[in-house]
């Protein structure tokens, strides 16, 4: 007869196995709206030129920047409104490439722009990358959920980026203006990059 | 009598068999890739600057030289070299043969390395036209491998971030120009430097196996 010592230590063996549970299925009921969230934070093609955009909007002063917080989520829904009527624009992937390296070259310059041109710079930003993070939706995709999840995550990343370059910049020294300018010069070289290879690679 | 049975050429005990078959049933996950094309990208392209010596050095002077020649160079340069490097990464996106790469940026360790020996103080301006040079032509070693990258985006952020962070690096290295002994140090850096700029330089030309 086996002993009983054997059963107790596979009974424990069995007991110690851990394995993982899964307490909420994600991607039930709000699933698409988690989706939406985290798209945008799985690749730089979207933090790259919101950071710089966040970073822009600190250039210029809370006053103005504080308009960027209604018009970049405004765009981002937009955006992903549109693909739903119009899905193929192709020209959109070399655009938003290009935008990194404007949005970029702009914050290595520290140029004031107006305010009328950093409004639209933050709505054609979030329209563009509104369209190119709907392009990920599926057929069983919850299309609003998922478009409101994006937008929401890229209200919080843009408020929370300009407030820390705000405070940034109110710091002691004058530091802070040129490390945020390199910054954006290594954005924009990262940008002219990109958009060679979006535009150069077929001709390799 | 109890019978042992034998696992992988071991005689073992049938209780303790038992629980290690228990164990292989619970096999983990297997990983064919290690990371997702970002992180790869994103690690190839950091690692580039890097692991190149002659890459690493010229990249450290930058960031000695402009401190060496203080306000507003110190961070003119940093700032200038990625988008210029920019520009030589587009030829070498577009597949443009530039000839004697290898050379010139084993040449840019040799005279970045020589400058900060000698401290050498040229106008902002003629600063900028020779690190601009060398910029384009490593920018170029570095967007060859670009369009093969697996995410070139990645790879493209992880060598400007690593090209940026050296140049801090020596920015970091200059502060110590304030001291007598920290200023000689740093010109002792700057002959390093160009020694191991000459020696890339021999080894390019095919002198050093």
């Amino acid at each position: 007869m086996r002993a009983p010592g054997s059963y107790m230590v596979s009974a424990l063996v069995l007991l110690g196995t851990p394995s993982v549970a899964h307490a909420h299925l994600v991607n039930t009921r709000l699933g698409g709206f988690y989706d939406g969230m985290l798209h945008p934070l799985t690749g730089f093609e979207d933090a790259l030129p919101w950071l710089a955009l966040a970073i822009l909007a600190a250039f210029q002063g809370p006053q103005r920047a504080r308009w960027l917080l209604v018009t970049f989520p405004l765009g981002l829904l937009t955006g992903g409104g549109l693909w739903e009527l119009v899905p193929g624009l192709s020209f959109v992937p070399a655009l938003s490439v290009a935008l990194i390296a404007i949005v970029g070259l702009a914050v290595a310059t520290a140029i004031l722009l107006p305010l009328p041109i950093t409004l639209a710079l933050g709505a054609i930003v979030g329209l563009v990358h509104g369209y190119l993070n709907a392009q990920a939706m599926t057929e069983t995709t919850d299309h609003l959920l998922f478009i409101l999840g994006v937008t929401a995550v890229g209200y919080v990343t843009i408020t929370l980026t300009i407030a820390c370059a705000i405070v940034f910049l109110q710091g002691k020294g004058n530091w802070q203006a040129i490390a945020l300018r390199a910054s954006g010069s290594w954005i924009a070289a990262i940008g002219i990059m990109a958009l060679g290879l979006q535009l150069l690679a077929p001709a390799i | 009598m109890r019978k042992d049975i034998v696992i992988a050429g071991v005689r073992r005990s049938p209780t303790l068999a038992g629980m290690l078959l228990f164990y292989l049933a619970f096999g983990q996950s297997a990983f064919a890739h290690s990371g997702s094309a970002t992180a790869i990208g994103l690690e190839s392209g950091f690692m580039h600057p890097i692991t190149g010596l002659d890459h690493l050095v010229a990249m450290v002077a930058v960031g000695l030289w402009g401190a060496q020649l203080g306000n507003p160079a110190i961070w003119t340069l940093p700032i200038t070299f990625p988008l210029v490097m920019a520009l030589g990464g587009l030829l070498g996106v577009a597949g443009v043969d530039v000839p004697l790469t290898e050379q010139i940026v084993a040449l840019s360790g040799i005279s970045l390395g020589v400058l900060i020996a000698l401290r050498v103080r040229p106008p902002l301006w003629v600063a900028a036209l020779i690190v601009g040079i060398f910029a384009i032509f490593h920018g170029y070693a570095h967007g060859r491998e670009l369009p093969q990258a697996a995410d070139p985006l990645s790879y493209g952020v992880g060598f400007v971030v690593a090209t940026g962070l050296l140049h801090l690096c020596g920015i970091v290295l200059g502060l110590f120009i304030r001291w007598p002994l920290g200023e000689r140090a740093i010109r002792a850096c700057g002959a390093g430097i160009g020694c191991i700029g000459a020696y890339f330089f021999l080894a390019a030309l095919g002198a050093i196996p």
